[in-house]
């Protein structure tokens, strides 16, 4: 999936997370977390955005998310719905999101 | 606790009344600009906290007491920055006190500069730094000049030619605001003609990261004075700090300022703020007192005779096309 323009996902009210995917030059994922519950949880809601990235075979984007305390599945939710608009792709896979 | 939001796009009459007591109650001060507003209110339609979308700036964030610590600042911040997204906004901005800092960092904002009483943030980590890589680097003894040239004078045309012979590289930043009576595209176009003969020139758009006196709500600050003092130590220390020592630049060059305050006082805060960071201001007196509200003046009355004598050629030529 190819990032081609700014998509968000999200909000930044309790329980949720605010995702921002964007285009960036060359390969990777430059990801920055902010997160009410960083020292526990972090670590784990890194890897979810970043393993949900993977899945969806995006490779190189610039990722911003704020973080009030979401689930898993909702990170996951949020990842692909803000990774989805950015890559302007309506072509939905809607699996079920897959346990973390 | 429970809370209702509304969206409500411009604002008028009973709902700008509102808002106003609001903000006056919270010791802030409305002055205008609001395009898209969010209101919060209890079951009882009681107010208790409101946020604006002004451009890309958000502004007017008050959250009654009784909420505070409740999370109604971040449903109000996460209601402005969807709108702003949906209207094509991505760069988000904001100036707040010192002591919202935090909150607004945990909201996704970034510090860009303190000073003053006063905290500037954008939304985006690496957007300074992405302005930075973008602009065009010069060598040796570097300089300085942020302009609004509204429009291009033969005074700032005298300024950029005596500021340049004085260093290897002259970097000039055209304010971008479209705030002016020529808009930015136009102004810019007249400095490119006016200074094609200064060879160690490099021209800069100001982006987002010079606060103008038009851009700076001071709607947070009491004082009238302490607004502007902030502003400008805002736009100084940020310029200081991040700017000049991403250009390698180490002189900033003014023309003396005999007529506006603010332009003055301004002057005033550069020559105290930027020596701290090893970075020498030089006023280069005014050249035959030319000012570019003068030409706006002449313009105005129709006096071409005048705006003639106060430009160069390049700039008549345009701006009478017009």
């Amino acid at each position: 999936m190819n990032i081609i323009t700014t998509g968000v996902a999200g909000t930044m009210e309790s329980s949720d997370i605010i995702v921002t995917v964007e285009p960036k030059a060359g390969e990777g994922i430059d990801l920055t977390l902010e997160s009410d519950v960083m020292q526990q949880f972090g670590k784990q809601i890194e890897k979810v955005i970043r393993d949900t990235l993977a899945e969806l075979g995006v490779n190189s984007a610039c990722v911003s998310a704020v973080d009030k305390g979401a689930l898993d599945c909702t990170v996951a939710a949020r990842t692909m719905a803000a990774a989805y608009r950015a890559a302007e792709s309506t072509d939905y896979v809607f699996n079920e999101v897959k346990k973390k | 606790m429970n809370f209702m939001i509304s969206e409500v796009a411009g604002l008028s009459g009973p709902q700008l009344q509102k808002l106003t007591e609001f903000l006056k109650s919270s010791d802030l001060r409305y002055e205008g600009g609001a395009e898209y507003t969010v209101f919060l209110a209890n079951d009882e339609g009681e107010l208790l906290g409101t946020g604006s979308l002004c451009g890309s700036v958000l502004k007017y964030i008050a959250v009654d007491e009784s909420l505070q610590g409740e999370g109604a600042a971040a449903a109000i911040v996460s209601k402005l920055v969807s709108r702003a997204y949906l209207l094509g906004r991505k760069k988000l901005f904001l100036f707040t006190k010192p002591q919202n800092e935090y909150m607004f960092r945990s909201l996704g904002f970034f510090t860009l500069a303190e000073s003053g009483g006063a905290v500037y943030m954008e939304n985006s980590r690496h957007g300074l730094d992405d302005y930075l890589d973008s602009l065009e680097k010069g060598g040796g003894v570097q300089g300085a000049i942020v302009a609004n040239c509204n429009p291009f004078t033969l005074g700032h045309q005298y300024l950029m030619e005596t500021a340049a012979a004085r260093v290897d590289t002259l970097h000039v930043f055209v304010v971008s605001e479209d705030r002016s009576d020529f808009s930015f595209q136009t102004r810019f176009e007249l400095v490119e003609k006016g200074t094609a003969h200064i060879k160690n020139i490099i021209l800069h758009k100001s982006g987002d990261y010079m606060i103008s006196h038009s851009t700076f709500p001071t709607y947070f600050i009491k004082d009238k004075l302490k607004a502007e003092k902030a502003n400008s130590d805002l736009d100084l220390t940020l310029f200081a700090k991040r700017i000049a020592p991403a250009l390698g630049i180490t002189k900033r060059f003014v023309g003396t300022e005999p007529f506006c305050r603010v332009t003055n006082a301004y002057n005033e805060s550069m020559k105290r703020i930027l020596p701290e960071y090893g970075i020498e201001v030089i006023e280069i007196p005014r050249k035959d007192a030319i000012s570019a509200s003068e030409v706006r003046r002449a313009l105005g009355k129709g006096d071409y005779e005048t705006v003639k004598k106060l430009v160069p050629a390049t700039t008549y030529e345009v701006i009478t096309k017009q």
